[in-house]
């Protein structure tokens, strides 16, 4: 302790000592320039070319974008049926309601993960000049009418003003990130009510001629409520995180991601038909049954009494739970409800020895057991419930709303089975790591599109009688288990980058492998290679519009296909392929920048 | 240190030998630690010194001879093995803390999910741990915002707090910059005082000669004297032995 405070004496008196103000380098924009973009005479020759290329480039692309021949009508037009193909008007709140579960819960954990991020004055000047300087490039290479000009300066001069005004008189004031980003986005949400946009609209099946005036209210007042639905979670959220445990809010928030997409897509958006006879005739007595007898055995399981004889048990279980399942081969009919709940709690009941102790303890093993059992029974009722959303295809979704729900499943899917197949590959037993490693190379070495359609034509031959999978349902399952074997590769480098001293002090501290795994190596070997797995989801999301290919109705078909179709607007093509490159642009690099501040975030705790 | 009571054999290896592929690291051990006896292991680099100690909690498996910690023999029974973990704590050259997770998480992770102790207990335990090795301030940071000298005091507290009744140590000075190298030790003679059996590989002669009840001098694989710090420093009789001290002290 002594030698510490005299470190910090002697800082002390190296700080009295320098009474002398420190020298302000040479700086400002000139010094700037001359520093970066002209330094010698060749990278001044290599600025200008570069320069004179991005001229050309963005005038030619401005040019093409805003010119008079060009028809975005056919975009506004068909926004509707770009995002969400033919749901029904009357069913639509229900796609509503589903997008505002989503920013519920963007805005309550940012506020339980305490986004924190602070931008200065300074900083938000620079950005003010950056949107001038947008403006003003836009202004000067596009073909716009003088009048529109007169309006991008006047906005132009507003952005310097307000940047001058920050770097001047507030460099050094402090806003929220987050209020930033929902102030812009009001901005734009407010824009929708005085902006007039124009009102382009389809009156049975017949295109209208846009007429001027503000866009409809089905499209503004939805986005203005869901905006309120973000900010209202973010202070609910604040008022309810130094009440609750940050380990149970967390906990909660990320189980609730997880079911996000399944409980969107077949609960909200299928609006299931139940019918409450059966509920109460079959499955809440299965529920209750497996709810019962798997509580009192899974409290007998977990007594830290009870030693070798429970994983006896649990293992004769899995062997029974398995015996279950491929008897339905052979023509043993029960319930396929039956099959699952037996082999989750077959699998849960391996788990138990590692949660004996206390009874609290016990207890909230069995609580974690019924909630587990809740939600598979739930989702599983509503799957085999009959849609009641009436769409002219089989399936209720269509164009972005299709592509998000593929990328959504894809990741949520592969993530696991990747684990699992990266955990077998790097596995001490040879029969874990032969298998996953034959799957990786097998899956690695065919294409995408070769394993969508294998799946389209094939995949319903193998599965039972009576049951089939839709295109989308089979196209969805063939991408997780194709992304989840390059996910398994890049998790496996991770796995690699862990040191031996970390297994050994973990072995020395009596950690069995399990607890090694899940508490010392995952957590690490998933940090480091957040890049590349961020990488894997851009690149899952894009590829999706491989769907084209095997006839569903993502996104690029909806454009390409659909509204290119349209009588009303034959020749926007174009335009129609640049409205769905810039989308798919908007959340790549969205979720590109948001890995940033991940990457930022975790860099901390590595040190 | 050395009572006339009798005391029971903590630790016995019995003719332990392991080869790496062809190479033979131990030729043939035989060492008996007693309870709260405290034995260091000098001896060149590549003498076997740092196989031996992790033989004995099977972080390397040895091939011929026993190794019997507390009275259960080690062999290739996991329950054994884990049971025998739990209750021989070991400090790496390298501390080997768990760089995500807290001080706090590192010292309490083993005790909550090995021993199943309630979380609250065991952070009350990790307090009094880190009281003891001097850091109780530290407990909120991450491990690579603390010293070398901090970290591995970090590691003997979560050794510690498995509540073993073995320590091993293996070189835990050696990565360390000289300025810290007087805390650990002072943390370590600390700990001898309070009757914790122990092994210590060290180069730390000052400590050996100090604090050991016993030393053992190996080198190629092989015990080649042991006995009290005084006979080994002032009086030893194998040459190799003179040799050694030769060229270290």
């Amino acid at each position: 302790m002594d030698e510490k405070r005299e470190q910090m004496d002697w800082v002390a008196a190296v700080e009295v000592a320098g009474e002398k103000p420190p020298e302000v380098p040479p700086h400002g924009p000139v010094v700037w320039a001359r520093e970066n973009l002209f330094s010698s005479v060749g990278s001044g020759i290599l600025t200008a070319a570069g320069l004179l290329v991005a001229l050309v480039f963005f005038k030619a692309m401005l040019g093409y974008i805003f010119g008079a021949d060009r028809k975005w009508d056919a975009v506004a037009t068909n926004l509707r049926l770009y995002f969400t193909q033919a749901y029904p008007d009357d069913q639509y709140v229900r796609v509503w309601v589903a997008v505002g579960i989503a920013l519920a819960l963007t805005g309550l954990s940012a506020a339980i993960w305490r986004a924190s991020g602070r931008v200065n004055g300074y900083k938000l000047g620079g950005w003010s000049f950056g949107v001038a300087g947008g403006l003003l490039t836009m202004l000067v290479l596009s073909p716009f009418s003088w009048g529109a000009r007169l309006i991008y300066l006047i906005l132009a001069l507003v952005f310097v003003g307000t940047g001058q005004y920050l770097r001047m008189s507030h460099p050094k004031i402090e806003v929220p990130a987050l209020s930033v980003v929902v102030g812009v986005l009001a901005v734009l949400v407010g824009s929708l009510w005085v902006v007039p946009y124009g009102r382009h609209t389809f009156v049975n099946g017949e295109v209208q001629p846009p007429r001027p005036g503000t866009v409809a209210m089905t499209t503004k007042l939805p986005w203005t409520v869901m905006l309120l639905v973000m900010v209202v979670a973010y202070f609910v959220g604040k008022a309810v995180r130094d009440k609750v445990s940050p380990g149970l809010s967390k906990g909660l928030l990320v189980a609730g991601w997880m079911l996000l997409v399944p409980f969107d897509y077949f609960v909200i958006l299928r609006d299931p038909a139940l019918d409450y006879g059966q509920v109460f005739r079959v499955d809440v007595p299965i529920f209750l049954f497996f709810a019962v007898v798997g509580s009192a055995l899974l409290w007998w399981l977990s007594d830290p009494e009870r030693g070798e004889i429970g994983r006896v048990v649990a293992g004769l279980m899995v062997i029974g739970a398995g015996v279950f399942w491929l008897a339905a081969a052979f023509g043993l009919s029960v319930r396929q409800i039956i099959r699952i709940d037996l082999l989750l709690l077959s699998v849960v009941a391996v788990a138990a020895p590692t949660f004996t102790g206390e009874k609290a303890v016990r207890r909230r093993f069995i609580l974690g057991w019924l909630i587990l059992l809740a939600l598979v029974n739930y989702m599983a009722m509503m799957v085999n419930t009959d849609s009641t959303v009436e769409v002219p295809g089989s399936f209720p979704l269509g164009g972005f709303s299709l592509t998000l729900l593929v990328a959504t499943s894809v990741l949520l899917m592969s993530f696991p089975i990747g684990l699992i197949l990266a955990l077998g590959r790097t596995s001490k037993m040879p029969i874990f790591r032969l298998l996953s490693t034959t799957y990786i190379e097998v899956i690695r070495g065919v294409p995408l599109i070769t394993i969508l359609i294998f799946f389209k034509i094939i995949l319903n031959l193998f599965l039972p009688d009576g049951m089939s999978l839709g295109n989308e349902m089979s196209a969805i399952l063939g991408y997780a288990l194709f992304s989840a074997a390059y996910l398994a590769e890049n998790v496996r480098g991770g796995l690699q980058s862990i040191r031996k001293g970390q297994y050994e002090a973990a072995n020395a501290l009596g950690m069995s492998t399990a607890q090694t795994t899940s508490f010392i190596v995952l957590p690490q070997a998933l940090r480091a290679v957040v890049p590349p797995l961020v990488g894997g989801v851009i690149a899952t999301f894009k590829e999706t519009s491989l769907l084209f290919i095997i006839g569903l109705f993502d996104f690029l078909r909806i454009g390409y296909v659909v509204v290119g179709g349209q009588t009303a607007f034959v020749g926007s093509q174009r335009e129609n392929l640049l409205f769905v490159a810039f989308i798919y642009w908007i959340i790549t690099f969205s979720i590109s920048r948001s890995s940033v501040q991940l990457e930022k975030k975790l860099g901390l705790g590595e040190r | 240190m050395t009572g006339l009571e009798a005391r029971a054999d903590m630790i016995v290896c019995e003719g332990v030998k392991k080869w790496f592929g062809d190479f033979q690291a131990l030729r043939g051990i035989d060492m008996t630690v007693e309870e709260r006896e405290v034995v260091v292991v000098l001896g060149p680099s590549g003498s076997g010194k740092s196989t031996l100690i992790r033989c004995i909690n099977r972080l390397e498996v040895h091939q011929e001879g026993r190794i019997i910690v507390d009275g259960v023999e080690l062999t290739n029974d996991l329950r054994n093995i884990e049971k025998i973990r739990s209750e021989v704590g070991m400090v790496f050259q390298q501390f080997n803390l768990f760089p995500h997770l807290t001080i706090m998480d590192n010292i309490t992770l083993a005790p909550i999910w090995v021993r199943k102790k309630p979380r609250e207990e065991a952070e009350t335990l990790a307090m009094e741990l880190l009281d003891r090795v001097g850091i109780p301030e530290q407990a909120d940071k991450y491990p690579g915002q603390l010293s070398g000298g901090q970290q591995q005091r970090v590691a003997i507290a979560r050794a510690l707090a498995m509540e073993p009744r073995v320590m091993l140590f293996d070189e835990p000075t050696s990565a360390l910059d000289p300025e810290m190298i007087k805390e650990v030790l002072d943390v370590m003679k600390e700990l001898a005082q309070t009757g914790m059996t122990m092994i210590v590989v060290t180069h730390e002669m000052g400590f050996a000669r100090e604090v050991a009840d016993r030393i053992i001098f190996m080198e190629s694989g092989e015990i080649v004297e042991e006995g009290t710090p005084e006979h080994f420093f002032t009086n030893p009789t194998e040459d190799r032995t003179k040799l050694f001290l030769s060229q270290i002290l």
